[in-house]
């Protein structure tokens, strides 16, 4: 029974144990002395300040805040990068002319414009909104472009067959074939833009979770501070998570 | 009653390496006749496919002409249809979408499209499978649907590209003896590239030999035996006669294969 019950659920099981055992270790490093709690605090610290944060509205104004601009940089990245993968991939004059900023985009750390954003747009949510959307385009753009072009040519052909119109097939065969691709755009997206919004709170911001990082680490309170990666870092792995299940839906036709 | 016209047929394709434009087939000339089921064998190369595709207007012609109850072909059209090998289904659609798929590029009204793509379903024997995707059946059973995805927009022509190409040689047999059962009930004009020389006989009203370099008829071969056909027919003498006459065929073809490589 117990083993039945082991092996149907292996990989949660060794999952949760190996999660839970980092906690452990984390706990006891510090209270047996080994490792000073100024650096990495403890689980029971970071717990402890959470319950506070939560009470006094710090911790969800926070969150509330990092979210607004993750919400409206994945948002308009999502809108932005698939119209354009979509004429990219459709029109090959449209990728030839967008094909230069991709590679700027790939090859230049995206950060470097920050100070640019903030000379045109000041501190504060919009920057943080741009950095984030520039983040999460590329994958998005990329994945629509390749595959609205890969599009399979044989079911083209069949549809053409058929006398499908050059819409038709954009509509039917072209577009329903890409989502799976396009979703697992979205999905690194998700990552990206999260990063994206991370990173330029710790510049510059008056709320959000990467701003209560910087602002706890200056002031050296370590507890404080983790207690907004922890909440980083959760938040990742939902988001995350539920792109990967939406995948999977809508990927269900493929053959694996 | 002739149903389709080919006349001084040429297509080449355009290569992009070189200017030369390569010549898939030339000179070809055939009428077929209203209800007629001709079979396309040839070795590889030989642009049986091509001569297909040309008819259903999916290749362009280079020069002649191809006319179809006295119009030309110069793109598809509702009075064909084709059947591709099983990669030509939607598998984001289930079996019921992607029959009805012929009929919604087609225009049809749309009170018509599900009960007709049903019907066809049924025709095909898929009926507990309508809703079943693509991967989730057998090469054979995605060739049912395949079939009747054309039967459904109801084509003077029925255009089949090596349907069972990609099966293995039973399911081969049992599917060349179900399309024979569904072509007996309305004798539709069929066109079948095959690469089987068993197959093109058992199926055929008459056999197309095309030879290669270029692609071009070699003999047309009429097969005399009664309709229906049956599985018992492999075994007579005269099923032995055309299929010695088309190995002879197609191992000349063979044979000049390997010449050339030689001599290059």
């Amino acid at each position: 029974m117990m083993l039945d019950f082991y092996r149907r659920n292996e990989a949660i099981i060794l999952g949760t144990l190996s999660l839970a055992s980092i906690g452990v270790v984390w706990q006891f490093v510090v209270d047996a002395g080994i490792v000073n709690p100024f650096f990495i605090s403890t689980p029971s610290e970071v717990f402890a300040e959470a319950s506070i944060q939560l009470e006094s509205g710090k911790l969800y104004k926070n969150i509330a805040a990092s979210m607004y601009s993750f919400v409206l940089a994945l948002g308009l990245a999502t809108i932005v990068g698939i119209f354009l993968g979509v004429l990219a991939g459709w029109f090959r004059d449209v990728e030839s002319i967008l094909e230069p900023f991709i590679w700027f985009k790939y090859s230049a750390p995206t950060i470097a414009f920050y100070p640019l954003f903030v000379a045109w747009l000041g501190y504060g949510t919009p920057t943080i909104v741009a950095i984030a959307f520039l983040f999460a385009l590329t994958p998005i753009y990329a994945n629509t472009l390749s595959g609205i072009k890969n599009v399979d040519r044989d079911l083209v052909r069949a549809a053409r067959s058929f006398g499908a119109r050059p819409l038709d097939v954009f509509l039917q065969v072209a577009l329903p074939g890409s989502v799976p691709i396009i979703v697992a755009g979205l999905r690194l997206g998700v990552g990206r833009a999260l990063t994206g919004v991370v990173v330029a709170e710790l510049f510059g911001a008056s709320a959000g979770l990467g701003y209560s990082i910087a602002y706890h680490a200056q002031l050296l309170e370590t507890s404080k501070m983790m207690v907004s990666i922890v909440v980083i870092v959760l938040l990742g792995v939902v988001l995350t998570q539920l792109l990967t299940w939406l995948e999977k839906k809508t990927d269900s036709w493929r053959v694996h | 009653m002739t149903q389709i016209e080919i006349r001084d047929l040429r297509v080449e394709y355009k290569t992009p390496k070189s200017d030369e434009a390569f010549v898939a087939i030339d000179n070809i000339s055939l009428d077929i006749e209203q209800g007629e089921f001709i079979t396309i064998v040839g070795a590889s190369g030989c642009g049986k496919s091509t001569l297909l595709l040309t008819i259903a207007g999916l290749v362009n012609v280079t020069s002649g002409s191809v006319t179809i109850n006295n119009n030309t072909v110069n793109g598809p059209g509702r009075d064909r249809a084709v059947v591709f090998q099983d990669a030509s289904l939607l598998p984001w659609r289930s079996v019921l979408g992607n029959v009805k798929f012929g009929l919604e590029m087609q225009r049809w009204k749309d009170d018509d499209i599900g009960e007709r793509a049903k019907r066809f379903i049924k025709m095909v024997g898929l009926e507990k499978f309508t809703d079943y995707h693509p991967h989730q059946l057998s090469g054979g059973m995605r060739q049912r649907v395949n079939i009747a995805r054309a039967l459904a927009v109801d084509p003077d022509v029925l255009l089949m590209d090596e349907p069972f190409g990609a099966l293995d040689a039973q399911t081969r047999e049992v599917m060349g003896d179900e399309l024979m059962n569904i072509w007996e009930r309305d004798r539709k004009t069929a066109l079948f590239v095959t690469h089987d020389i068993d197959e093109a006989i058992f199926l055929a009203d008459r056999v197309i030999v095309m030879g290669r370099d270029p692609g071009r008829i070699k003999e047309v071969m009429k097969i005399d035996m009664e309709r229906p056909r049956n599985a018992a027919m492999f075994e007579s003498d005269e099923f032995a006669k055309y299929r010695r006459r088309l190995r002879d065929h197609l191992e000349e073809d063979m044979a000049s294969m390997h010449l050339v490589t030689e001599v290059a």
